[in-house]
């Protein structure tokens, strides 16, 4: 089963995102970004306009390609292209499965074969596209390699770390920030997600019936927790589109409890 | 096991070159940021024989109260235990009724109640020294649900506050009182809240992290092992020697990891890994990086590669299905048009041990076989995470997670945003207990004693709320004032004295201090 970022977007949410400005009476959940001086407004808009967008749509469509590849292989169907100078240097899928690590992610895949070839400052004139925004791993990780700019399709409100849950490529630290463009092929990458947890439910119900007798107790306690599989889960295919709310709203704030 | 002879017997009469360290556990980003949040009340004092009748009065006309919970407070408050600047300025007119009357002293006599023909025996008052009627204040609900007009009316229409055949009515005089939102997780910030806002009960539950006893219970594990456990000392030594290998060896900068299993009281040490970040890279072929100008290789963080470390394990222990699915997704590589040159690969992970201690660790078989990542292990550090590590720990599911420094300006795991929480401030991210993220762990700071530290050079870093009183929150001066327990804001305090924006801490960055750990 899949035990990377990308386990938790069945059933795409509207993609929420705060408003940069608009909370100056009640600061946004997380208060961390409120707080903080940074280069960039509060909540960077990650679904702003890409500027030469169809230039960034081929490279994309190449992440999306492997996420496909990953997909056919039961594989999570996150993929990722790095692009250096026009050149594709590093590709990358989950490899968590492989490496029975959780921290392998397409992202980290993907630099260890730029980083057999090329010298690690390359990175800093590299753009990363990937189909599925970072995690806040994977988005520190970035920044501190000094990635130029991250592309990617769609959100991912699990641990997104660029503006899915956290800002961690725009928010105060040490290193400079990158800019992020999101939204390429949102669609299809919120897809691909999709199918893949379908196809893994009809195997995995299959799999629980057969084995839900022979799991002993200690299994229970140190082995992988078995998503209890739906029946009849089904293919959607309505994407909601983008939406602008405000998450604080409902909060419970000083003087007006949530009633 | 040198390491571990060494640490389980130390000798009491031995000079004490390392000065004893203790686990303080982390406030949680909300503990930091719920715990600082305060609620407009309404309340109002009475005689206490009126006190029940009044509150369910309270509980009957006023609708909505179950929706803020402030089982936290108590609801009848003693005026004497009340902080001073609740209790305001005596009410002149209030002083004029605190003569005898009716209420509080009333002689046996048959009287009928008003609006009944009964007749009936009331009983006078235990005659009191000091003749003042023990009165208690109520608190009534949050100022939203009812403007303060309609409750002054709704409070009109029942004793004491209406005159009645038997009393004078009782002056009524409604106090809009600040109060914690949300229940407090130790009893000294109980305390501190009883003192400077409302009588408030500590009842050992934490909403917004651990449980207080699974946190104790752990504590009390690691700082006594058993006699075939591993305790945090005795880790953090190895954490801290492999750190000063990898770093004599050129490879890092001063941080290092172990990761331990603790089943049943038994401990096994599954991995031990140092910073290798400047270990050089199979492209760069030997160029140091100082050549290739950079900080080094992130997936070198000594987080990272023990992580690692524990999956290549996994992999070697692994029963036939599980390693038959890892070689199956390994094939997807190839499927996917993935060369990989497992060397490269290896040079760039670095999750290979590459000193003799490491080796020791790595080479034992010791790890559960088919568990899952590294599914409730314990993991002690030199130094606080950086946030690609932090998350790193979040999506390996660990269980515990101790470290001895805090990293200010680059750290992941603590959750001080303001000068007036617990610890110095950092970025906050709070990453080991977020209930946006799917996965919690609990985590302390292994630090000097509070009074060691205080002592040291200029860095003192407060433990506990009590001794920061007078600092002021920045967040209350940068938000809203009343979203904080801004303690100046008191009455009784001292104007508000707003701190500079960053804390001392951040003001004398040593260049280490920046550096990702």
């Amino acid at each position: 089963m899949a035990i990377s970022e990308q386990t938790s977007i069945p059933s795409t949410p509207p993609i929420t995102s705060n408003p940069t400005t608009s909370t100056t009476t009640s600061p946004p959940p997380d208060c961390h970004d409120s707080l903080m001086p940074s280069q960039f407004p509060a909540v960077p808009a990650v679904f702003g306009p890409v500027p030469n967008r169809a230039y960034h749509e081929g490279f994309m469509r190449k992440a999306i390609e492997m996420a496909e590849l990953a997909l056919a292989s039961d594989e999570t169907p996150v993929g990722c292209v790095f692009v250096h100078n026009g050149e594709v240097i590093g590709r990358g899928i989950n490899g968590t499965n492989a490496s029975l690590n959780g921290t392998r992610h397409a992202e980290f895949v993907g630099l260890a074969e730029i980083m057999a070839k090329h010298p690690q400052r390359i990175l800093t004139q590299t753009d990363l596209y990937v189909t599925v925004e970072p995690c806040i791993m994977c988005a520190s990780a970035l920044r501190q390699y000094g990635i130029r700019a991250v592309y990617f399709g769609c959100l991912n409100d699990r641990f997104g770390g660029c503006g899915g849950v956290m800002q961690i490529h725009a928010d105060r630290g040490v290193d400079p920030p990158y800019p992020v463009y999101g939204g390429l092929f949102r669609e299809e990458a919120i897809m691909l997600l999709r199918r893949f947890y379908v196809q893994e439910n009809e195997k995995g119900w299959r799999q629980a019936m057969k084995t839900a007798r022979e799991v002993s107790l200690t299994k229970r306690l140190f082995a992988a927790p078995e998503p209890k599989p739906k029946k009849n889960r089904e293919l959607k295919t309505e994407i909601l589109p983008v939406t602008n709310v405000n998450p604080t709203a409902n909060l419970t704030r000083t003087s007006t409890p949530a009633g | 096991m040198a390491a571990r002879a060494d640490s389980k017997a130390p000798s009491p009469t031995e000079p004490a070159e390392l000065p004893v360290r203790q686990m303080i556990h982390l406030k949680t980003k909300e503990e930091c940021r719920l715990g600082n949040e305060t609620i407009q009340v309404w309340a109002v004092e009475m005689p206490s024989k009126h006190a029940e009748g009044i509150l369910k009065v309270v509980k009957d006309r006023i609708e909505g109260q179950d929706a803020v919970d402030l089982q936290h407070l108590r609801r009848f408050a003693k005026p004497k235990s009340l902080p001073k600047h609740v209790l305001g300025k005596r009410d002149l007119i209030k002083e004029m009724y605190a003569i005898p009357r009716a209420w509080e002293s009333t002689p046996l006599s048959v009287m009928q109640a008003p609006s009944t023909a009964v007749w009936e025996y009331s009983v006078p008052a235990k005659p009191r020294i000091n003749h003042k009627p023990q009165t208690l204040y109520l608190l009534i609900c949050g100022t939203n649900l009812i403007s303060l007009s309609e409750l002054h009316n709704l409070l009109l229409e029942y004793a004491p506050f209406c005159s009645s055949a038997d009393s004078w009515a009782y002056p009524l005089e409604i106090k809009e009182v600040t109060v914690p939102r949300q229940a407090p997780t130790s009893p000294a910030q109980a305390d501190m809240w009883t003192d400077n806002y409302w009588p408030t009960f500590y009842r050992k539950t934490n909403p917004f992290g651990a449980h207080p006893a699974t946190i104790a219970k752990a504590e009390e594990d690691l700082s006594h092992p058993g006699y075939e456990s591993v305790g945090v000392e005795e880790a953090m030594i190895l954490a801290e020697r492999a750190a000063h290998e990898t770093q004599a060896m050129g490879y890092g900068v001063g941080p290092g990891c172990t990761i331990i299993e603790r089943v049943d009281n038994k401990a096994e040490i599954l991995a031990v890994a140092g910073d290798a970040r400047h270990k050089a890279l199979p492209s760069t072929a030997g160029m140091t990086d100082a050549q290739d100008a950079c900080s080094g290789n992130v997936m070198g963080h000594a987080v990272m590669r023990a992580i690692g470390m524990i999956g290549r394990k996994r992999l070697r222990v692994a029963s036939h299905p599980v390693s038959s699915k890892a070689a199956k997704a390994e094939r997807t590589f190839e499927n996917c048009g993935l060369d990989h040159d497992e060397k490269a690969r290896d040079g760039f992970f670095l999750d290979l041990p590459v000193t003799p201690l490491e080796e020791e660790y790595f080479a034992q078989d010791n790890i559960k076989p088919d568990g899952y990542l590294c599914l409730r292990l314990e993991v002690f550090l030199t130094h606080e995470p950086c946030i690609m590590c932090s998350m790193a720990l979040v999506h390996s599911r660990v269980g515990k997670v101790i470290f001895s420094e805090r990293m200010t300006q680059t750290g992941g795991l603590t959750a001080e945003m303001v000068s007036n929480d617990t610890g110095p401030v950092g970025l906050g991210y709070g990453l080991c207990w977020r209930k946006e993220l799917n996965w919690q762990f609990m985590c302390w700071e292994y630090a000097q004693q509070e009074e060691e530290k205080a002592g040291k050079a200029g860095k003192a870093i407060p433990v506990g709320n009590v001794d920061h009183h007078q600092a002021t929150s920045t967040a209350s001066a940068n938000t809203n004032p009343d979203q904080h327990l801004a303690l100046t804001s008191a009455p009784t305090s001292a104007p508000a004295k707003p701190t500079a924006m960053l804390s001392d801490d951040n003001a004398n960055v040593s260049s280490f201090a920046s550096t990702h750990v």
